[in-house]
């Protein structure tokens, strides 16, 4: 299911705003997470089951379009101008462990955050009843319901799932930038090439590409400031040319 | 049978809309009367430029306080603004609204260059004067336009006279600049340059930043390890959030210096959770707590009249953008033509508001070279620091 987590990034955005600047942080972030498993469940239920059979691009474009009716109204609702969001973590407050690395709390907290995902994620699709569920329908959605699976059930948890991560990754940009309904529209391209590059149908392969896809845009743009913006679509051309799915992508080509 | 009716039907109503628009284009109807002069204004009302909507509404309060005077030689003024999103394709369709259905004389303000560039011709063709574009660009005064007359002082004026502020004045050597990848940015690049050249010196570092970057850490890095004493920003708002928050992360503490864009100190202070504090900007107004006397004026006439409005820089811009207009028409008097007053405005000498010096002739529409340097104290209040600064170094002026 990465192909869905990914897609969501940013989608429940929406749900950061307004709780954030009214309530006290941790019971905000409590309300926000639920906001926005309900809000990822919502998005699956209205927008993707009505498609049918939609295929992987289909299902990008549904996505997308979601995506921009809840940046829509979110700016009909709390405007569209940048708001100050911030978490708990002072940002001023750094540290120096090796001579020239320095890093700070929000750093800290970010590593740690996806660890425990990636930790959780893996415990998961290995080992309980509900991950090998939604394993199998990924890998065949019909042979999967005729064991019996509740694959409506599991791509309701698959988007539930998805779009809390979304969130929390949201809160963390958010923070380091400013807040309006569209921000996420930058990293969320970045994140689906750093899929790509990675291999879509993989989680540690995501999590790779994405830090190479890091690595390569600051490593070029402290040289080459011009070539930043650029330079990790380079990168994923030319690996997809030479290979199609991914760096770390189990090959899996149907056969006809 | 039922498909070949329908595809008549269709083909018939696409001709008679064709037919239509080609007879409708007559001569816009007049942009007064005995009674009224009606003028427009475009700007973001809505959408991500929102914050800068303020502008048309800063207008619309100097338009209320003379018509509260009994208006200009016996006629009001009557204010149209238009909600463009910032998106130059809405930009022409209000535009073009105004002039052909509701029929305006002139139009002030407008925010965004790009919405200007979308207009400026039409503007032109149809002889209606624009005064005061809120926004700065090389292309609105060269070649020179005879129905634009620009009051915001160009990027490169403003990046020279920062320049020479922070050699003279702040005493530092070591200058880096980020800047916007686009026509803003590089003039503010071009300004800095030419200005820092004069005293045999030159950039640390030159870093540029795509509008929509959300990650700016190798470029702040870059300009931490240029050794900059001094960065001058020429971006956009939250770029420059970005610049801070990632600047404090890894303990670089320069001095930030900014365009006058970012000189709306409550709302940078606020986005940026107070890390605002200390920076310093162009400004091209008075400062909002000002004693000149037409500010004292106007605030107390902003709480009368639109009191949920917050008085702030970009408000008051909207007033000094369409001064300079109202000047004219009074001066044109009651024989009312778009001819006098063309002729009064390209004799505006030394007119000064709250805003700079405006100076324009027939061979020259770029009204002044001059900022005011100011800096964001704590609580985002606002210190002055330095006067209206000229700079000598314009290339426009020497043409």
């Amino acid at each position: 299911m990465p192909v869905g987590q990914l897609l969501v990034e940013g989608l429940a955005i929406g749900a950061c705003y307004g709780l954030f600047a009214t309530a006290v942080f941790w019971l905000a972030f409590v309300i926000t997470m639920l906001f926005s498993i309900l809000l990822g469940v919502l998005i699956e239920f209205l927008f993707l089951r009505p498609a049918k059979h939609p295929s992987i691009l289909g299902m990008i474009v549904i996505t997308l379009g979601a995506e921009m009716f809840l940046m829509g109204l979110a700016s009909w609702k709390w405007g569209a101008e940048q708001k100050f969001f911030s978490l708990p973590l002072n940002p001023s407050v750094t540290y120096e462990p090796v001579k020239g690395m320095i890093i700070n709390n929000w750093a800290i907290a970010v590593f740690a955050v996806t660890a425990c995902i990636m930790l959780f994620l893996y415990i998961f699709f290995k080992y309980t009843k509900l991950g090998v569920a939604m394993r199998a329908t990924q890998q065949n959605k019909h042979a999967a319901k005729i064991m019996g699976i509740r694959t409506e059930r599991v791509f309701s948890f698959a988007w539930g799932f998805s779009s809390l991560i979304g969130a929390v990754a949201g809160m963390f940009f958010a923070s380091r930038a400013t807040l309006d309904p569209a921000f996420m529209m930058e990293p969320f391209l970045r994140a689906f090439a750093a899929a790509v590059l990675g291999g879509l149908m993989s989680i540690p392969g995501v999590i790779i590409g994405g830090a190479l896809m890091g690595l390569i845009e600051n490593f070029f743009g402290y040289y080459w400031p011009h070539w930043k913006p650029i330079i990790a679509f380079i990168v994923i051309i030319l690996v997809l040319c030479l290979r199609p799915s991914g760096l770390f992508a189990k090959h899996y080509v149907k056969k006809v | 049978m039922m498909f070949k009716k329908k595809m008549l039907v269709s083909v018939i109503a696409v001709w008679a809309v064709l037919c239509i628009a080609q007879a409708a284009p007559a001569a816009p109807p007049a942009g007064f009367d005995d009674n009224e002069i009606r003028i427009g204004q475009w700007g973001p009302q809505t959408g991500p430029a929102a914050p800068w909507g303020s502008v048309a509404r800063g207008s619309k309060l100097l338009f209320d306080i003379v018509n509260e005077e009994g208006g200009i030689n016996g006629r009001k003024i009557k204010y149209f603004i238009r909600d463009d999103m910032y998106n130059p394709a809405q930009t022409v369709g209000v535009v073009k609204e105004l002039v052909e259905r509701q029929g305006v004389f002139a139009f002030v303000g407008g925010v965004g260059a790009a919405c200007g560039m979308a207009v400026k011709d039409y503007l032109a063709a149809n002889k209606i004067p624009w005064v005061g574009p809120s926004a700065a660009d090389q292309d609105f005064i060269q070649p020179l336009n005879p129905y634009l007359f620009a009051v915001y002082p160009l990027y490169r004026d403003e990046a020279n006279v920062l320049a020479q502020y922070i050699v003279e004045k702040l005493n530092m050597k070591k200058v880096g600049m980020l800047y916007q990848n686009d026509a803003y940015g590089k003039d503010g690049l071009e300004g800095a340059k030419e200005r820092l050249a004069t005293y045999k010196m030159s950039l640390v570092a030159e870093i540029p930043v795509e509008p929509t970057e959300k990650d700016l850490a190798s470029q702040i890095l870059r300009l931490k390890n240029s050794g900059a004493e001094a960065v001058l920003m020429f971006v956009n708002p939250t770029a420059a959030v970005i610049a801070l928050k990632t600047a404090a992360n890894v303990g670089f503490k320069p001095q930030w210096i900014s365009s006058n864009t970012l000189s709306d100190y409550p709302l940078m202070f606020k986005i940026s959770g107070g890390l605002w504090e200390g920076v310093i900007t162009g400004a091209f107004g008075e400062i909002p707590d000002s004693t000149h006397p037409l500010m004292v004026k106007y605030r107390e006439a902003a709480k009368r009249l639109n009191p949920q409005e917050r008085w702030g820089t970009f408000y008051s811009a909207g007033i000094l953008f369409a001064d300079p207009l109202v000047e004219a028409l009074k001066k044109a008097g009651r024989n009312l033509s778009t001819e006098a007053v063309m002729k009064a405005l390209n004799s505006i000498k030394d007119y000064q508001t709250i805003g700079p010096k405006i100076n324009w002739t027939e061979k020259q529409h770029q009204g002044t070279d001059s900022v005011m340097i100011q800096k964001c104290g704590p609580n985002a209040s606002y210190i002055q620091l330095q006067g209206w600064t000229t700079n000598d170094l314009a290339t426009w002026k020497k043409k």
